[in-house]
């Protein structure tokens, strides 16, 4: 895992932007910019050379899954790993979400040891 | 009602009634008397039969709002149960992140202890008064510290991120209490719905019905607060590692 790479961290809610953000900074990651929805994230994405994507499913403005949606469509970000932080449980939405193209998705309340994982495996793939 | 309408009889019916009065021709002024209550009847049948349309009507779409036996059924008592949520993940949190202090609080005041032990022979050392015999004390006693206190640093990293992960509470209550709030606000739409179409009938034609709730199932649910009874949502980590394995992750 390349420690310097620059990561963009999506959640309405600022406490869990914190969260999220110590944890990968725990991990050794250190290059991490937020943005509060869809509509924020994705310009940010357009313009700026990001590595990789965490985000949160319900926020107000765009939700997580269209944000997946718009990036797996954009022809310069398709390929951008994201990883799903996200209360959302129903079996349809994982399906979705998977359908979609997420690299990964972890249910709220989540530990520290399993976005770790979570993390590893989808490096460990993209090789 | 205009003013004009308010006065009983008008000023040629008052003189013609002056007049039959004085011809002493009762049967004609009481006639003229009784024509006269009789426009200011039908007026007052009118508006009454016209109010008793209006409320026949109001009580009708009142009785057609599905929404609001929707609300007192179903949204209330569910509102009830995310605000049991609420008290109960705030409380979770509250006890995660107190019993990581406490467990916290000896760790320190151990490491605390140990330093102040070997502290006065430390500065013996950096004096240069220390002899062999405390020399030899002050190295296993250092020896000790030193695996203690990388082992005690790692157990205060594991608690502090324990109280961290604790704070996810915030989110997760945050969105179960913004549809409290959602629904709150539905209850008073309805409530002031419901005095408009008392107070002014005109307003109910113009009043669209509350929709009925969002059934797409990849629509956002925010955090489940019943997976116990629920068939159709995964019960944690393990359940969505499972669910996405079977689908070739």
């Amino acid at each position: 895992m390349n420690k310097s790479m620059k990561i963009l961290v999506v959640d309405d809610f600022s406490t869990m932007r914190r969260i999220i953000k110590n944890l990968l900074k725990d991990l050794g990651f250190s290059n991490i910019q937020e943005a509060d929805d869809g509509n924020t994230a994705l310009p940010m994405l357009q313009q700026g050379d990001f590595d990789f994507v965490v985000t949160d499913w319900n926020m107000p403005g765009m939700q997580g899954i269209d944000l997946l949606r718009a990036i797996r469509s954009d022809a310069k970000l398709k390929h951008l790993p994201v990883l799903m932080v996200t209360a959302e449980a129903k079996k349809e939405q994982i399906v979705a979400a998977a359908q979609a193209g997420v690299n990964g998705y972890v249910v709220k309340p989540f530990t520290a040891a399993t976005l770790k994982e979570k993390l590893e495996k989808i490096f460990e793939r993209l090789g | 009602m205009s003013i004009k309408a308010n006065v009983p009889i008008s000023l040629e019916e008052a003189k013609q009634l002056v007049t039959y009065l004085e011809q002493g021709d009762s049967a004609s002024a009481n006639a003229l008397l009784e024509a006269a209550s009789m426009k200011e009847s039908i007026e007052l049948f009118a508006e009454v039969g016209k109010l008793t349309r209006q409320l026949h009507d109001a009580l009708n779409s009142f009785q057609l709002d599905e929404r609001i036996v929707d609300l007192a059924n179903d949204d209330i008592p569910d509102a009830q149960s995310r605000l049991t949520y609420v008290i109960e993940e705030t409380e979770k949190a509250a006890n995660t992140t107190m019993d990581a202090v406490e467990a916290s609080m000896p760790i320190a005041e151990g490491l605390t202890e140990q330093i102040d032990t070997i502290m006065p022979e430390w500065k013996k050392l950096m004096t240069r008064q220390i002899e062999l015999g405390e020399f030899k004390v002050l190295c296993n006693e250092l020896d000790t510290f030193l695996s203690d206190a990388s082992q005690k640093s790692n157990k205060l990293t594991s608690l502090l991120t324990e109280v961290l992960m604790a704070q996810g509470y915030q989110d997760l209550t945050g969105q179960v209490i913004r549809r409290v709030i959602d629904l709150v606000k539905e209850v008073e739409d309805s409530l002031v719905n419901m005095l408009t179409m008392f107070g002014e009938p005109g307003e109910i034609a113009n009043t669209p019905k509350q929709s009925r709730k969002q059934t797409d199932k990849v629509e956002a649910e925010g955090p489940i607060i019943d997976a116990d009874q629920r068939d159709d949502v995964v019960k944690g980590q393990d359940d969505v590692d499972d669910l996405l394995s079977s689908l070739g992750f």
